[in-house]
């Protein structure tokens, strides 16, 4: 039996399909003006790839933005809170896993759970664009680079420029100051990436690191953050053998196979 | 006595010359990247509109945050102490002056003597600044200039739930892709600058009387909203409010002078 997680984000959509707890097919797309189009094209790319149906899925649960409509269009038969399904999608993958850090395009959670996958308790940051994806996506534009590229070259340097605002918009007119000067772009990447890790690390204090600890969301791909939030926890991260941006779908297809009769 | 006041702000820089607590010449320019270039230039043409030579002023002072960049001015002091002396000094009427800069917002509470008793500031994030509204407008291709005249045009504002500038940037778009007016929109960021500087007032405890100063202040969708929804009594700033840092600079300048003879 075959069951779907749709996951809407911000920025990008993701489509997961399992087969027991297996992932059998996935589809990460940008998001389409309105959520039911995201969830429809992620949805539908996945299955044609597999060449299956609609019908062929038992059981679809959505999550992220929208995820009401999704259920009400008859997409999915049920809706599901991103925390809860960050938190049962990384305790799937990494049954040891008691913090989540889950960076997406516009927010920032990072959720505590017990050893038995339940859920003890949250933080969030979606008022604010840093800490989020959104700075480094702001960042990154400015500094002519790729989001992709931002970790790796910021890797390159030893030196690191000290970004004292906090705020992207005032951080943008810092970063354009710096390029101005002629510093090295791999030095103000670097910058960037610790200011984005220091934003992070100032919600993860809120609730504070119970190991083992998982990174998810987009964010999580970019290794200069992920350097730095483990020097700064002193602890190195879990690292599921998955896209981590598909973990959110991934903990809702868990829960559509729990929900649909799956063992 | 003839004094000048220079603030160097993040979006505007000023230059006001005072003969004897009086603006006799004011001048107003954006703050690009050549800082001290530009307010050289300033100076000179304010100074040309006065017919008097840089020798003939008992002194001058600088504000701002670019105010470190200055040359040639007598001392620099700051933000709050410059807005505290001018609206204290020109309407004795008010305990609280609030600011809204190019990067700040800052309320003032004011004695009956006009002095400074307390102040609260947000300069830390972007949030209901003139950076904010600029961003913002910007993303509707609307000039800070042109806001007053888009609004004019519109019927009930679209409300804009996001307090952080980049999050509200993408938000306008959305909308502007929802097919919402363009004048409807732009409403609605004014409605939104207006709530987030009402709130900090809120919090920060004081509006029995007030003015309201600082470049976004120009912008009367902006003051006017502010205006309804606060309770207190509003009295003027009666010059142009982005000149009351300048104006206070200019002031404190004659303050110094007089002391120090």
């Amino acid at each position: 039996m075959l069951f779907g997680g749709i996951d809407i984000g911000s920025l990008t959509a993701q489509a997961v399909l399992v087969n027991d707890c297996q992932i059998s097919a996935y589809c990460s797309i940008p998001v389409r003006p309105n959520p039911l189009e995201s969830a429809g094209a992620a949805l539908g790319n996945m299955l044609e790839e597999r060449g299956l149906r609609l019908e062929d899925v038992s059981y679809i649960v959505s999550t992220g933005y929208g995820r009401e409509k999704i259920q009400s269009a008859g997409i999915a038969q049920e809706n599901v809170s991103e925390i809860s399904c960050h938190g049962i999608g990384a305790y799937t993958l990494e049954p040891q896993v008691r913090t989540i850090i889950d960076i997406g395009g516009q927010d920032a959670k990072i959720i505590r759970m017990d050893d038995e996958g339940v859920l003890v308790d949250f933080v969030m940051n979606d008022k604010c664009a840093a800490g989020t994806g959104r700075f480094l996506e702001v960042m990154s534009k400015i500094l002519g680079l790729s989001l992709e590229e931002l970790g790796p070259v910021s890797l390159t340097s030893r030196d690191r420029v000290e970004l004292s605002s906090r705020c992207s918009i005032y951080a943008e007119t810092e970063v354009l100051h710096y390029l101005q000067r002629g510093v090295d772009k791999a030095s103000i990447a670097f910058g960037v990436n610790r200011s984005m890790a220091d934003r992070v690390m100032a919600l993860v204090r809120r609730v504070g690191i119970e190991k083992e600890v998982v990174m998810s969301g987009g964010v999580a791909k970019n290794v200069a953050v992920r350097a730095e939030l483990e020097k700064m926890m002193n602890v190195r991260m879990l690292m599921p053998k998955v896209d981590p941006q598909i973990i959110g779908a991934y903990g809702a297809a868990i829960l559509a196979r729990r929900a649909g009769g799956g063992s | 006595m003839k004094t000048m006041g220079i603030d160097v702000g993040s979006i505007l820089s000023k230059v006001v010359i005072l003969e004897d607590d009086e603006p006799i010449a004011t001048g107003v320019i954006e703050t690009t990247g050549n800082v001290s270039d530009e307010i050289v230039g300033l100076v000179e043409k304010v100074l040309a509109d006065t017919g008097l030579a840089r020798d003939q002023l008992d002194f001058a002072a600088g504000t701002g945050s670019g105010a470190d960049l200055l040359t040639g001015v007598d001392f620099v002091e700051d933000e709050v102490t410059c807005i505290g002396a001018s609206t204290g000094y020109l309407l004795h009427e008010i305990d609280l002056a609030v600011e809204i800069g190019g990067q700040s917002i800052t309320s003032i509470e004011l004695d009956e003597e006009g002095d400074i008793v307390n102040f609260m500031r947000n300069d830390k994030c972007a949030s209901g600044s003139g950076r904010f509204l600029e961003v913002i407008s910007g993303a509707l291709g609307v000039g800070i200039e042109g806001i007053d005249e888009v609004v004019a045009q519109a019927g009930s504002p679209v409300s804009i739930s996001s307090q952080c500038g980049v999050f509200g940037e993408s938000e306008v778009i959305t909308h502007v892709n929802a097919g919402e007016e363009l004048a409807d929109i732009m409403a609605g960021v004014c409605e939104s600058v207006a709530k987030i500087v009402v709130a900090q007032i809120r919090r920060f405890g004081i509006q029995n009387v007030y003015t309201l100063t600082g470049g976004v202040v120009r912008v009367d969708s902006v003051a006017r909203t502010i205006r309804e929804k606060l309770d207190g009594k509003y009295f003027e700033f009666p010059y142009d409010p982005c000149l009351a840092a300048a104006i206070g600079a200019a002031m404190l300048a004659g303050v110094d002078l007089e002391s120090s003879s």
